[in-house]
């Protein structure tokens, strides 16, 4: 009796089970029969204006599913755990370049891709993938430097305006050795890729003795800091400049003559993507004039879509720091992967923040 | 008169630990209502920030999968952890102390080992990622709990009850149903509600284990702070713990509530 009434709750216990697991997998099974198709998307949060989304969903009769990570590494551990599940991802530069060499993704078809040839001619074959076989730039950045008028009031020029004794315990800087050792391997007119340890010892030394200056290196709460004006000046990058400039009309931002860092983010389409077509009728639909300035506007980065000009409202066109990363374009170099270069880079780092 | 100098000293050095405590989730929870977009200054009082929240398809997105997830998974390990529960309390046999310890090494293990080590197992065993490994992953930690919970009541239970059921002839399925069942019920709640509540909160776990279309609500909040902290993201979390926090008092109350009253019956 009492064994019969366990195997029937066990039973009702498989079945929920079973019930669950094809929760999961249901979506899977059903594509085949024209059911709406599905595209997964994995993204940084909230990139994309939530209008053009649906416009694409609606126009080709499929469901979106967008899924978020947080930094370019996470979304490489999910890619090599199994990422064949992801139709679309948006690595940053480097891991572009990263994910080729590792053979992670699709080659794009590039005729599928006829808006791509809107896309400005200066970002259309980047060094992070020169051929333009892999990715299509989404949207860039550049670091400059940002300082508040009020207390700055010699527009700054150089990286070595911040070594300026006048903003002592004013400085921020990114939180990032790659961002503030390229900085000052970029003052004394090197690459920021450089692994040379002389010109290390050199950028060194004199990062050393801007160290005292430095209120914070902060990455994540660095707009905070400016907008509230416990930082004077220091470096940030273009779109956060832009974010800022909206809550603090005092800030301004120039990229400086000796050259800096940009950055892009990129769509790419991981090798095994089951909806590869979908995912390049969406990387083209991204690329419409229309919607790109409707897409541009709402998250706020530069658009590289030199048609979409003309959709675009006067607030985003005169925006000055994104007018800067059009405008000093030239004045970028791309950081690349420096592999075991990187130690050193970590080790002077960690001496660095233990100076106050 | 020193009594009551000693008393008021103490009074206020808990008063501190609180403050330790629940200062941050104040902040947290006040800056969800200003007038900024940013959390540096305060500008004014505002709704704003909640309403943007219903409206964003991917909150409410994320918000469905984590209910989906943490039901399904409450539902499940309740059941399994129950029946476990009680073959420990029961019964005895071979090997029970080496099994009782395995149960509840899940607990000790370092979350990110056990997100890495399912993440290794779905992978090997090339099961795609999505809502169904989250929810095997959840049940997987959930189960201790749940059994640790009702185990603790169970032990509080006498056997003379389920004895006197069987004199007067009750089969062991009406004693089970009848006077074990009803009895332990507080407990079975209780271990339910909790892994409800950490199936809704985890995230080292899930982080490891999601794939397309199950980002849930922590993971969702993650990311989102990559993009700067705006006070959206307040809302969202304050929401969450209070949904946390809410589930967890009641978890509380009822479990006391029926020990008192099983010891006046006594």
């Amino acid at each position: 009796m009492m064994k019969k009434r366990i195997a029937v709750v066990l039973m009702g216990i498989f079945a929920i089970a079973i019930l669950a697991m094809g929760c999961g997998n249901g979506e899977k099974s059903q594509p085949a029969k024209s059911e709406p198709q599905v595209l997964n998307l994995f993204s940084w949060a909230d990139n994309f204006s939530p209008e053009v989304l649906a416009a694409f969903e609606k126009k080709y009769n499929c469901k979106i599913n967008y899924d978020v990570f947080a930094n370019n590494e996470e979304l490489l551990a999910k890619i090599q755990a199994g990422g064949s599940q992801y139709d679309l991802i948006q690595p940053s530069d480097y891991m572009v370049s990263t994910m080729i060499k590792l053979n992670l993704l699709e080659k794009i078809d590039k005729n599928k891709i006829p808006n791509r040839n809107n896309i400005v001619k200066t970002l259309k074959f980047p060094a992070y993938d020169p051929t333009g076989d892999y990715s299509v730039i989404y949207t860039w950045g550049m670091t400059g430097i940002v300082y508040n008028k009020k207390y700055v009031k010699e527009t700054p020029t150089s990286w070595a305006d911040l070594w300026n004794p006048a903003y002592k315990g004013r400085v921020i800087l990114l939180n990032d050795n790659r961002e503030v050792f390229g900085m000052a391997l970029k003052k004394h007119g090197f690459s920021n890729n450089s692994i040379d340890k002389d010109q290390l010892d050199i950028a060194f030394a004199d990062l050393k003795k801007l160290a005292p200056s430095v209120l914070a290196y902060d990455t994540d709460t660095i707009k905070q800091k400016f907008i509230a004006e416990e930082g004077w000046i220091g470096t940030m990058w273009s779109g956060d400049a832009s974010f800022t400039y909206k809550d603090n009309k005092n800030i301004g931002f120039v990229i400086p003559k000796e050259g800096t860092v940009i950055w892009a983010d990129t769509f790419a389409i991981p090798k095994g993507a089951k909806h590869k077509d979908l995912a390049e009728k969406f990387i083209n639909f991204m690329y419409e004039p229309k919607i790109s300035a409707q897409n541009y506007e709402y998250i706020g980065y530069n658009d590289p879509n030199e048609k979409a000009k003309a959709f675009h409202s006067k607030e985003f066109l005169s925006d000055p720091m994104l007018k800067v990363a059009v405008d000093d374009v030239k004045q970028g170099e791309w950081l690349k992967d420096i592999g075991s270069g990187l130690t050193l880079y970590d080790r002077y780092w960690t001496e660095l923040k233990t100076i106050k | 008169m020193k009594k009551n100098w000693r008393s008021s000293a103490l009074f206020a050095y808990a008063l501190t630990i609180l403050a330790f405590l629940y200062l941050p989730l104040l902040i947290l929870t006040l800056y969800s209502f200003n007038n900024s977009r940013i959390n540096a200054v305060w500008t004014g009082f505002t709704f704003e920030w909640y309403l943007a929240l219903v409206h964003n398809r991917r909150v409410i997105e994320a918000l469905t999968n984590s209910l989906i997830i943490a039901t399904i998974s409450t539902i499940i390990s309740t059941i399994l952890g129950t029946m476990a529960a009680l073959a420990l309390n029961r019964y005895k046999f071979k090997y029970k102390a080496v099994i009782n310890g395995l149960l509840y090494l899940p607990i000790l293990i370092p979350e990110i080992v056990m997100g890495l080590s399912l993440l290794v197992l779905f992978s090997q065993a090339s099961v795609p990622l999505g809502k169904g490994t989250l929810i095997l992953a959840h049940i997987t930690f959930c189960l201790s709990f749940v059994i640790i919970t009702v185990n603790a009541r169970l032990e509080g239970m006498h056997k003379d009850l389920e004895q006197a059921a069987s004199d007067l002839y009750a089969t062991p399925w009406q004693t089970f149903r009848y006077i074990t069942l009803p009895l332990a019920l507080p407990g079975i709640v209780a271990g339910a509600l909790i892994a409800f509540t950490l199936s809704i909160d985890d995230f080292i776990i899930s982080f490891f284990v999601a794939g397309p279309n199950s980002t849930t609500l922590p993971l969702y909040v993650y990311a989102m702070v990559k993009r700067g902290i705006s006070p959206e993201i307040n809302a969202l979390s304050t929401v969450l713990m209070f949904t946390t926090i809410s589930l967890i008092v009641i978890a509380q109350v009822l479990q006391p509530q029926h020990s008192t009253a099983k010891k006046k019956t006594e």
